[in-house]
């Protein structure tokens, strides 16, 4: 077990010398000054880029991408990918508008529902969203299927699905108004959304789990070393289960925030999500080398993204340059990191 | 009891060997069985009339060219999610070369140029900067596509002809006029090409050395196979079918749709396990990726014309995750045992 645990930290601490940082916290660093470098450019080259406004918006943008980081960090950690967060969102989403809404009240098929009470449709759609996840899990923990492949057979299901559900275009009518409450209520008087406090409460556990608990270590012993953690007693399947059920779950939340921000169920939401909480937690450095990453990491990731987009929109340039500068941004953040560590390692 | 072992054994080789044959004639009878009159898409007629042969084998074009290269770089163990994107993006290039008064040939050539120049980004991102090969390519896929979408003018969806420029109708003449039997130029070509990679995979050393590095790529480069090399030409390839797959596709439509590949890489995937080729690398078959490809375009353009669209995706989903159940139980099991 120490033996085991001490091969996970070697690609982590750096062999645990004393008083030196961490990788982890080094190459976050390394990408927080990236980030405050892509900041300052942005503020001399984009107009009206320093306004208090901007820059709150620039810490609040990605919101919904920083909670799906969160899964794919803990998932690409133990070198598994998860690419069905985008369906699942959409899926969520629908299913708790079609769960919502009243029982046959319209003519309209797109408006009649099950007429469940909102917290029974909430509670169901985060459900399903779980069964996604356990899916995903049963082929990769059980059947050892390529994760890249069967979470992009399950991102298919589950955007298909909502896809049937809205007929292929969205649910939007004969909602009740305690639907739109969770999306757009904000706490107390201040302008911070109840979706942007719950972002911050994840963080925060995320990187409690991440550092303080056994489940956190061990993540990082699967993915140094798949074979010492199965010889240390870790149960390898249980564990990638349970964080590929609570990344579906994460998304599933988010789902539900989305859905009731714009009180509507639309089955196309969400498209290329997966991607943008794939780059983010590449930005942040996390490696699918495994065993390598932290989810503070991808929250600094997240911000370098929001930085580079909305830089590119205050430079009115048309929304076609994202995919371009999203794919540039990743290769170049990719090869500065391990630029940065095989200069570290001397 | 050796010999109800042997019987077994037998058994399981013939069932790994002709499966795929069966799912084929499997999807075949269902699709004929339900009728498609009520249909106007394929004209009034059956599943297996001609008409309907003939439309599925022109829709199925781009992933027959593209499938054989593929299932090598499979083989070998990489993949390359970028596909559909290169497509794109050489449909999108080709078209605009034609639109502004390139001849045929040079615009063939130059797209093909641009194939290469993709599946060789790809080859480097993998083989030498050794970014996984998910990643690298997911990039690229996002790379392509983004370079596709700028290409075409702000406020069209697509390069095609407009006012004051009109796409001339030879674009038709490789992807779309009949040349024999119903079917264009651009079928025979891909013919071809899967010939040639089923030629290739059997009968040279890039057969075995893609199925060497796919199954030891230690031991392959211990006994001498360049790997590098060897698997960055494989996307080169796959880089080149894929460009000449959107040329087809652009020529077939006498436009350059920027999305026109959007999900071709899953499509190839699924029709590379429904063909058994493992998903570790080191086993597979070009052949049977062939037959993969065609039960996924009997499933789509079968579906097409008897549920609503909307059931497209799910219907997608659902064949990739059987086609990964199949290969598992066919495949991977015995693979786990050996």
């Amino acid at each position: 077990m120490q033996a085991a645990l001490k091969t996970a930290s070697v690609g982590n601490s750096d062999g645990l010398a004393k008083g030196k940082m961490s990788n982890d916290s080094f190459i976050t660093l390394f990408m927080v000054c990236v980030l405050a470098g892509v900041f300052l450019l942005a503020c001399v080259v984009v107009p009206n880029f320093w306004l208090a406004q901007n820059i709150l918006n620039l810490a609040t943008n990605y919101w919904y991408v920083i909670i799906l980081g969160i899964g794919v960090t803990f998932l690409l950690v133990t070198g598994n990918f998860d690419m069905s967060v985008g369906g699942v969102i959409a899926l969520t989403g629908v299913l708790s508008v079609w769960f919502v809404q009243g029982a046959n009240v319209s003519r309209n098929e797109l408006a009649n529902g099950l007429g469940l009470p909102y917290g029974v449709a909430v509670a169901f759609a985060l459900l399903c969203a779980m069964g996604v996840g356990a899916v995903n899990a049963y082929f990769i923990a059980k059947l050892k299927v390529p994760s890249i492949i069967i979470t992009l057979g399950t991102m298919m299901l589950a955007r298909g699905v909502a896809q049937i559900i809205t007929q292929g275009a969205q649910r939007n009518t004969s909602l009740p108004d305690v639907f739109g409450v969770l999306g757009n209520a904000t706490v107390g008087a201040s302008p911070i959304k109840i979706s942007l406090l719950l972002t911050l409460l994840l963080i925060v556990l995320a990187v409690v789990v991440e550092r303080k608990t056994v489940f956190g270590r061990r993540t990082y012993l699967i993915g140094a070393n798949i074979t010492a953690a199965k010889l240390s007693g870790v149960k390898v399947g249980r564990h990638l289960a349970t964080l590929y059920i609570a990344s579906a779950l994460l998304a599933g939340i988010t789902g539900i925030l989305l859905a009731s921000e714009y009180k509507a169920g639309v089955s196309n939401r969400a498209t290329g999500y997966e991607f943008d909480a794939l780059v983010i937690v590449l930005l942040g450095g996390t490696s699918i080398a495994g065993g390598f990453g932290s989810v503070l990491g991808t929250v600094v990731g997240a911000l370098i993204l929001s930085v580079v987009t909305s830089s590119a929109t205050g430079l009115l340039l048309s929304p076609d340059w994202q995919f371009l500068m999203k794919g540039v941004v990743t290769f170049l953040a990719i090869l500065a990191q391990r630029y940065a560590l095989d200069k570290r390692k001397g | 009891m050796k010999t109800a072992m042997e019987r077994t054994r037998a058994w399981d080789g013939y069932v790994k060997k002709y499966y795929i044959y069966a799912v084929l004639l499997f999807m075949v009878t269902l699709f004929s069985v339900v009728k498609l009159d009520r249909v106007a898409f394929f004209g009034r007629g059956h599943f297996l009339s001609p008409d309907s042969i003939v439309n599925l084998l022109r829709s199925a074009v781009p992933i027959l060219t593209v499938c054989g290269a593929f299932t090598l770089l499979m083989i070998s163990g990489h993949i390359d999610l970028s596909v559909g994107s290169a497509m794109s993006l050489s449909a999108v290039a080709f078209s605009w070369m034609i639109l502004n008064g390139f001849a045929l040939l040079p615009s063939l050539a130059l797209t093909l140029v641009l194939g290469i120049a993709m599946g060789f980004l790809n080859g480097f991102l993998v083989m030498k900067l050794r970014i996984t090969p998910v990643i690298a390519t997911l990039v690229t896929l996002n790379l392509f596509k983004g370079i596709a979408l700028l290409i075409v003018p702000d406020g069209l969806s697509a390069i095609k002809g407009a006012e004051g420029k009109i796409m001339p109708a030879w674009i038709n003449n490789y992807g779309r006029k009949e040349v024999l039997l119903g079917l264009p130029w651009a079928f025979y070509v891909a013919v071809l090409i899967i010939a040639a990679m089923v030629v290739l995979q059997r009968k040279t050393i890039i057969g075995k050395y893609s199925a060497a590095i796919g199954g030891n790529r230690t031991s392959a480069e211990l006994s001498g196979i360049n790997a590098v090399k060897m698997v960055w030409l494989l996307y080169v390839v796959v880089g080149v079918f894929a460009a000449l797959a959107g040329v087809a596709r652009a020529s077939y439509m006498s436009l350059g749709d920027p999305l026109s590949g959007d999900g071709m890489e899953l499509d190839c995937i699924i029709a590379v396990l429904l063909g058994g080729t493992a998903f570790s690398g080191g086993e597979g078959s070009v052949s049977k990726t062939v037959v993969g490809a065609l039960i996924i375009m009997c499933v789509t353009t079968g579906l097409m014309t008897v549920i609503p669209a909307f059931w497209q995706t799910m219907a997608k989903g659902t064949v990739l995750i059987g086609a990964v159940v199949l290969n598992h139980l066919l495949v991977q099991k015995r693979m786990n045992q050996a």
